[in-house]
């Protein structure tokens, strides 16, 4: 766990409290791809733009804002945020034990290690020894990042995790499929039944890679090895000597295509017409 | 800046103005200009809505700077009597003009003969233009004042059509640079030109900063203003050894080039389908007898904006909108003209092409 810790506090039930520190226990591997400007190849830049000044803003001048109607904002700055009553700034408050069974898996939002802080080893044994004896799961709360979260603690290969829970009111009511009047036959279901019993198997996620990113990992390394890359271009001092040249190719066109006999004017001479004004 | 006594000339035209009701005879010096329906809405979709006498007020505010910028150059104007929106004159001749408005005869092919140009040489010539409701000012790119490059050229404007492309009406000041988003706002009617948008203005702004990349990379300096509807024009002053049917063609490479550099960006193209989603770089304002509104021009736009001179280090935070008759002359007193020094950073265009550009043709 080479990572740096995300939190660190402790866990408290009862008169227990067990130091510990939270770790992300997952991480997406999509290929990552940067925005190029496709004619000239240059990494385009992402800026804070205000379209009212027409201005980058810098870090400093922004603050959230609510929108509690169209275009209309409550703004909140970071001392307003710490002026919040929060419980459990740096504790995991354990508030009940529950099988793990009894929670939807729509429940799980992400998961995290977590792993004995200072001198905390020996509560901490003995806590994940408990789980795993009665198994059960521990609900809890934690304050990640401001905001305060439901969380489940449970056991797993000789680790104690840490997994955050939607509130109920985060999860998206459906009406359902509406399926109450389709008729399907006994002799129908019989052979879906077949076929699931014929694919059963325990599940085994080593069976399932990401096919997708392999081909793109795939395609990258293909355009790589084909020299088939897009590379910033250097700033070209060349073009100007082209402008030169075009700009004097099209003096010389216009000269052409009108018989008119004058050099640029200063170097001509003159015709005796100074001093005549007309008007 | 200006003409002489100038600061104390505008005070007194801009106090007869408010004063005034609906008709008065501005005063100022030995010129007398009689005004009439001052109250009338010349942009009535402004607002407020901008009348007759927004439309003198901003005039006489202006001209400290806005005069210099049409000294020595044939004028035309655009008037609109019954405003924005009502019917339009490109109007050159003014055959009744008074004492104090000059005019120069220049040779015209298609009279084949001299016709009087008029030249807004003083605040009265203004001001009486707008009380005809001249909303626009174009000016042409060449002038007859001689400046230290145009000693050398013709001063013979009338006898020929020869003669004038001897004079200094032939050798423009500027190569001039039109650019305009062809980027619909969805908001056009069928046929209609793109209206003025966040987003394609933002392009204009970009293809502008393109341009004068270019420019400095062959030792000319680019000066931008808004055309006060939805582009930019960009001036690059040059000594006067070009004609302008040389100064167009250049224009066309600087064009073409700048198209090859940024072709998601940037058209040459002719027909209008073929621009869309591009910014136009027009090069063929560069002729004889064109013209472009002015600097500080007011525009017929709805929102009465002015065609106003630009830093390049304000041309991110500024939109077109901005400028209008109420805030230009404001604005300007403030800042000042960052163009009021244009005819003094001319390139030596001709030494920077080196030996190609100083060849004998022909």
């Amino acid at each position: 766990m080479a990572e740096r810790a995300i939190w660190s506090g402790i866990i408290s039930f009862g008169l227990v409290s067990i130091p510990v520190k939270l770790h992300s226990a997952t991480r997406s591997k999509d290929v990552s791809f940067k925005l190029i400007h496709a004619s000239c190849g240059t990494p385009i830049q992402q800026k804070r733009w205000c379209p009212t000044d027409e201005v980058e803003v810098a870090w400093e001048e922004i603050v959230r804002g609510y929108e509690y109607g169209k275009d209309r904002f409550v703004t909140m700055t970071d001392e307003d945020f710490e002026k919040l009553p929060v419980r459990s700034k740096h504790t995991i408050d354990i508030s009940a034990f529950v099988e793990g069974s009894e929670i939807d898996p729509i429940y799980f939002e992400k998961a995290y290690h977590l792993l004995p802080g200072d001198r905390g080893e020996k509560p901490y044994a003995l806590l994940m020894r408990a789980l795993t004896e009665k198994n059960l799961l521990a609900i809890a709360t934690i304050t990640i990042r401001k905001k305060e979260q439901l969380c489940a603690l449970r056991p797993r290969e000789g680790t104690l995790m840490l997994e955050t829970l939607f509130y109920p009111d985060e999860i998206v009511a459906t009406e359902g499929a509406d399926i109450s009047k389709t008729k399907v036959t006994a002799e129908e279901v019989k052979l879906a039944q077949q076929l699931i019993t014929m694919l059963r198997k325990p599940f085994d996620p080593e069976d399932y890679k990401d096919t997708y990113r392999e081909a793109v990992s795939e395609l990258i390394d293909a355009k790589l090895e084909g020299k088939e890359v897009v590379a910033a271009p250097e700033h070209k001092e060349t073009e100007v000597i082209d402008l030169r040249e075009a700009l004097a190719r099209s003096l010389k066109r216009s000269r052409g295509s009108k018989a008119r006999p004058n050099a640029p004017a200063r170097r001509r001479t003159r015709k005796s017409t100074t001093g005549r004004k007309a008007g | 800046m200006g003409s002489p006594g100038s600061a104390d000339q505008v005070a007194k035209v801009l106090e007869q103005l408010d004063d005034a009701g609906a008709t008065a005879t501005l005063t100022m010096g030995r010129h007398r200009v009689d005004v009439t329906s001052l109250d009338k809405p010349l942009w009535p979709e402004a607002r407020p809505a901008a009348t007759k006498r927004d439309l003198l007020r901003y005039l006489a505010a202006a001209s400290p700077w806005l005069l210099p910028h049409l000294k020595d150059r044939p004028v035309f104007v655009t008037r609109a009597p019954d405003g924005v929106g009502g019917k339009k004159f490109f109007q050159k001749k003014f055959p009744d003009a008074p004492a104090f408005v000059r005019s120069l005869a220049v040779f015209s092919p298609e009279n084949k003969g001299a016709i009087d140009l008029l030249l807004a040489s003083n605040l009265a010539t203004l001001l009486w233009l707008g009380q005809f409701a001249a909303l626009e000012y174009h000016v042409w790119f060449s002038r007859i004042g001689r400046g230290a490059d145009g000693r050398s050229l013709g001063t013979d404007y009338a006898s020929s059509e020869a003669a004038v492309e001897e004079s200094r009406l032939n050798y423009p000041d500027f190569l001039v640079v039109d650019l305009d988003a062809y980027l619909y706002s969805g908001k056009e009617g069928q046929g209609e030109e793109p209206r003025l948008h966040r987003k394609g203005f933002a392009m204009v702004r970009d293809v502008a900063l393109e341009v004068r990349e270019i420019a400095l990379s062959l030792g000319l300096s680019a000066y931008v203003k808004t055309s006060g509807k939805t582009g930019l024009h960009l001036y690059l002053p040059i000594l006067r050894d070009f004609t302008f049917d040389e100064v167009r063609e250049m224009a066309r490479a600087l064009g073409e080039f700048a198209a090859q550099r940024a072709p998601k960006q940037v058209t040459l193209e002719w027909s209008v389908e073929n621009r869309t989603g591009k910014v136009f770089f027009d090069f063929n304002q560069n002729v004889r007898g064109k013209s472009l509104a002015a600097a500080l021009s007011p525009r017929m736009h709805p929102a009465a904006t002015v065609s106003m001179p630009l830093r390049w280090d304000e041309l991110a935070s500024v939109y077109p909108t901005d400028f209008t008759l109420r805030t230009a002359a404001e604005h300007i007193a403030r800042h000042g003209d960052p163009w009021a020094d244009i005819l003094e950073h001319k390139a030596d265009l001709g030494a920077a092409l080196g030996a190609a550009g100083s060849e004998p043709g022909g």
